[in-house]
Formats: structure tokens, C-alpha cells, sequence
């Protein structure tokens, strides 16, 4: 079946006015499936801003626009300026090694752990001299 | 599948919940100089008659080419 050609004009048009854009279970505060809350939880992490668009209620529809558009039916999808990036696992892999950011154009988050790990960086604060010592003889 | 597809490919091949959520980890000499989507539309197409008949609901790729 030939996919929905108003849908794909709209799907086209989503793609090209976010230069991120995720099709996903559910809604980032609300994912419907575990693949979609990891990949919104690394859009979080990188600290992005991003488009989402929730499949659920078109998905057969949406998978026949994405099978011509992109040669992908599955969910979740992650566009970046006009291009399909991957699923939850490219993401992934892609967060790790750094690619994701540069594909962002952002930077890289200090670590993939905790923040509170990170150690403190040096301080640029004006050197404080120590308080007066009176010394009493 | 994969293997058949994909001559010279390691494969391995995960349950991760069910039997029919699947993770595979393929290293093949095809994926050299493509990009990763276009390394798991490989991969996807391999398997694709186990997608069509439901008994992959879902599959987990990690792909990479060898050294």
C-alpha cells in the first residue's frame, strides 16, 4: 500500500522545520515504549532541544511514510537536519563516542555518569590572602 | 539469517525478554565505510521474513566493521 501522500507532505515538512526531530512512543514526559524513553533520556542528557512527534496514534500509516522516506519502520526514529540518524540503539553508541554531539553540534557532556563525579575545575576567583595573623609576643 | 546474507559476518544473538525481543551484535567486512543506519538496514533486510511473521517483535542491533 502506498503510504498516505498528505501525511508524508506533513512528515516531510516536520523533518525539515526541526533540526532535531524524534518520532517516539508517548511523549518525552510520558514514553510509551523502552526504546523511546532511552533515546529521550540521551536528548536529555546532551541537552538539546529537540521536536517530538508521538507515532502511537498513526502508526501504521506513519511506518508506510517512513518505509518511502527513509527505508525505516520502526520507532523510535531521530532526525537530525533532515536526516535519519538511527533508532535507540544508534543513539546510543552514538552518545557514547561522542558522534551524537558533534552531529548536534553541541558538546559533548563532561561524563555519561553522574555529574556529581566530575571533579571541580579550577577556580578563576581572585586569590584570597589569608585573614591577619596578630601575632602577640 | 544474518550469516547467510552477510558472508564472513559474526554474529551473536541475545534474548533479551520473551524470545522474541532479540539483540544481535554483528561485526561483518560488509559494513566497512557505511554509516550505521545503512549497516542495520543490512541487517534488518537478512532478517526481515522473521519481522513479516511476527516471530521478531523486536530486535536490538549493535553493528560495527572488523579491526
Amino acid at each position: 500500500m502506498a503510504a498516505n501522500p498528505e501525511l508524508r507532505a506533513q512528515v516531510e515538512q516536520a523533518i525539515e522545520q526541526n533540526p532535531v526531530l524524534l518520532f517516539m512512543k508517548g511523549t518525552p514526559e510520558a514514553p510509551r515504549c523502552g526504546f523511546s524513553m532511552r533515546t529521550v533520556g540521551v536528548l536529555e542528557q546532551v541537552g538539546v532541544e529537540y521536536g517530538a512527534i508521538d507515532v502511537l496514534p498513526i502508526l501504521q500509516p506513519l511506518r508506510e511514510v517512513t518505509s518511502e522516506l527513509s527505508d525505516w519502520e520502526t520507532f523510535p526514529q531521530l532526525y537530525v537536519n533532515g536526516e535519519l540518524l538511527g533508532g535507540c540503539d544508534i543513539v546510543e553508541e552514538m552518545f557514547e563516542s561522542g558522534e551524537l554531539a558533534e552531529a548536534l553540534g553541541v558538546e559533548q557532556p563532561a561524563s555519561t555518569e553522574a555529574a556529581a563525579a566530575q571533579p571541580a575545575p579550577a577556580s578563576d576567583e581572585p586569590y584570597q590572602s589569608p585573614p591577619m595573623q596578630i601575632e602577640t609576643n | 539469517m544474518i550469516e547467510g546474507a552477510l558472508p564472513g559476518a559474526e554474529v551473536e544473538v541475545l534474548d533479551e525478554g520473551g524470545g522474541d525481543h532479540l539483540r544481535a551484535i554483528v561485526t561483518a567486512p560488509q559494513f566497512e565505510g557505511i554509516s550505521r543506519i545503512d549497516q542495520h538496514r543490512l541487517v534488518k533486510a537478512a532478517v526481515r521474513p522473521r519481522f513479516d511473521d511476527g516471530t521478531i517483535h523486536a530486535l536490538s542491533l549493535n553493528t560495527s566493521a572488523p579491526g
